[in-house]
């Protein structure tokens, strides 16, 4: 296996309350050097599950993470997440946020201001350097995250839904900007996500995963041209593909439903 | 619902000018808190003038009032709100010293925490006065003793509220600073210890009322001096109005050490800034 990231034959199980609950089950996938690659799959298949796996957060209960040929076995800062939530620090203002990854790095403090303006700057957030996160809208504060991200230079990019707090609006100004940012950094990113035309917006790759537990269902390439805008959604090769896509996911979706239908009757 | 048209009428009892002009809900409040005050003194001065209580029980506004500028005028006053104020800040300060730092080694590493736990469960039981006996027969009844009993009064709760604000520091900040690159140390300095900081602080606020109790029962006990020693004095002098003055002074002292407390604790976190206004 030659990936940037590899998983190989993993499978996590969860003891919850006296009974096991198997999020993952011998799943393996790959990914390659610069490669843009959304997770999908219905909600509870262990897809933050996965990604917890590559940032070294929870070890896999059989089978191994390899990050360039190397096991994963504790916090992976070579793999930078982008949390859902944010997980912005409420006492640091937004400048202090950005440079904190640098911070951690031992680079000296004028250097670390100018790299953190570089990516303050990228994300369009001039202005609001000395702001703290509480004084900043959902969209503005998920910008920080992947300013601070950035800032760090992990060599992977891992990102848990990070737009799904967002409105719709937001949501589409953040996926052009991740666009015009991948697009110049080719940073390698496994981004995860339940929106099918996200996904089209944004990767090279689709890896649709099963319901509960989570297997590889089936991996589609996104060969929509780049660069690309989030008007390619009005293209009709994006409809062929989301129909595509979308065919794969339901049926789980289905069984997702039905699955939870059936314990929410038998508990 | 009646509440709530009552408050409308009061702030639509103003004037029909302009908005601006008209006073609002919050003035109405304060107009009537002093009134509130004003018919008490009144009442107060009523009783006591036309002899429905006797002076031995409870003196006039008006003695009260004699006492207390003759107390200040004799500089008497400042020299037993500053002696009581110095013991509860040396207590206190001693027990921030050395329950906060251990309190968060028992946050985040769980053999501190089972060790001092059994003695934690065993003096949290005890109020503060129990301790007099000892602590007079340890280091007699100077100015040690009175420091010793704020101490005892005030680790605890301190070291309970510091344990409680590192717990629940959000376990997600922990993981995005480790996942950033920092290390143990760097993980304690830049989200533990700030993450506890609004904890910590409240824990401080509310023991400082408790310390101020503390120094109070001990210098009612055995003390020369100070606010507590004051007022049961004048109990053995029969001087009530003193009384009166004392507790007047005790309950201004209080407040006006909470309200500071109030702007320090601001002014260590300025990301808090927004949630309070
Ligand atoms: N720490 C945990 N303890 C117990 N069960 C968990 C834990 N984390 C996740 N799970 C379970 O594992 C399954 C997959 O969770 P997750 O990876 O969060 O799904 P997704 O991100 O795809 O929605 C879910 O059924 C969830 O309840
Ligand atoms: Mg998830």
């Amino acid at each position: 296996m030659s990936g940037v990231l590899v998983a190989d034959h993993v499978t996590k199980t969860f003891s919850a309350g006296g009974s096991d609950v198997v999020a993952l089950r011998d799943l393996s996938l790959e990914i390659a050097e610069g490669e843009f690659v959304c997770l999908i799959g219905a909600s509870g298949c262990g897809k933050s599950t996965l990604l917890n796996m590559f940032a070294g957060f929870i070890q896999p209960s059989a089978g191994q993470l390899l990050l360039r040929g190397q096991p994963i076995t504790g916090i992976e800062p070579r793999c930078g997440v982008v949390f859902q939530s944010y997980a912005l620090f409420p006492w640091k203002t937004v400048r202090g946020n950005v440079e904190f990854g640098l911070k951690m790095k031992g680079v000296p403090a004028a250097e670390r201001h100018r790299i953190a303006d570089k990516f303050i700057d990228l994300v369009k957030l001039n202005g609001f350097e000395n702001h703290y996160p509480v004084e900043l809208s959902g969209g503005m504060q998920q910008r920080v995250t992947l300013a601070r991200i950035l800032a760090a230079d992990p060599e992977v990019l891992l990102m848990d839904e990070p737009f799904a707090a967002l409105d719709a609006m937001t949501r589409q100004v953040m996926q052009e900007e991740l666009l015009r940012i991948h697009e110049q950094s080719r940073k390698t990113t496994v981004f995860v996500t339940h929106h099918v035309d996200e996904a089209l917006i944004l990767s090279d790759r689709i890896i649709v995963l099963s319901a509960r537990p989570g297997r590889v269902k089936a991996i589609v390439a996104n060969n929509l041209p780049r660069p690309r805008r989030v008007d390619i959604q009005l293209s009709p090769d994006f409809a062929k593909m989301k129909a595509e896509i979308w065919g794969h996911v339901e049926e789980e979706v289905r069984k997702h439903v039905e699955a939870t239908r059936l314990s929410s009757a038998a508990g | 619902m009646t509440i709530g048209n009552a408050t409308e009428q009061v702030a639509n009892s103003g004037t029909n000018g302009r908005p601006k002009s008209r006073p609002s809900l919050i003035h109405i409040i304060l107009l009537v808190n002093v009134l509130s005050v004003l018919a008490f003194v009144g009442l107060w001065a009523l009783s006591t003038g036309l002899g429905w209580v006797a002076p031995i029980f409870l003196p006039s506004p008006s003695a009260v009032a004699a006492q207390a500028s003759k107390l200040i005028d004799s500089g008497e006053l400042w020299i037993a709100v500053l002696s009581s104020s110095r013991r509860v800040f040396l207590g206190f300060a001693l027990a921030t010293v050395i329950a906060v730092p251990l309190g968060i080694l028992m946050g985040v590493w769980w053999p501190a925490k089972a060790i001092v736990d059994p003695f934690v469960s065993l003096l949290r039981p005890l109020p503060s006065i129990t301790w007099i006996p000892l602590t007079i027969l340890w280091l007699g009844i100077g100015e040690s003793q009175k420091i010793a009993i704020v101490f005892m009064g005030s680790w605890l709760y301190i070291l309970l509220a510091t344990i409680e604000a590192t717990k629940r520091v959000d376990p997600l900040l922990i993981r995005a600073a480790r996942n950033l690159g920092a290390n143990d140390l760097a993980v304690m300095r830049e989200v533990i210890l700030p993450g506890a900081l609004p904890g910590i602080l409240a824990g401080l606020k509310i023991t400082l009322a408790i310390s101020w109790s503390c120094v109070l029962s001990a210098e009612m006990v055995a003390a020369q001096n100070g606010l507590g020693a004051l007022i049961w004095q004048a109990k053995d002098w029969g001087n009530l109005p003193l009384v009166l003055v004392g507790m007047v002074g005790i309950s201004f002292t209080v407040l006006l050490a909470d309200a500071l407390a109030e702007r320090i604790e601001r002014l260590l976190q300025p990301w808090e800034r927004h949630r309070r206004s």
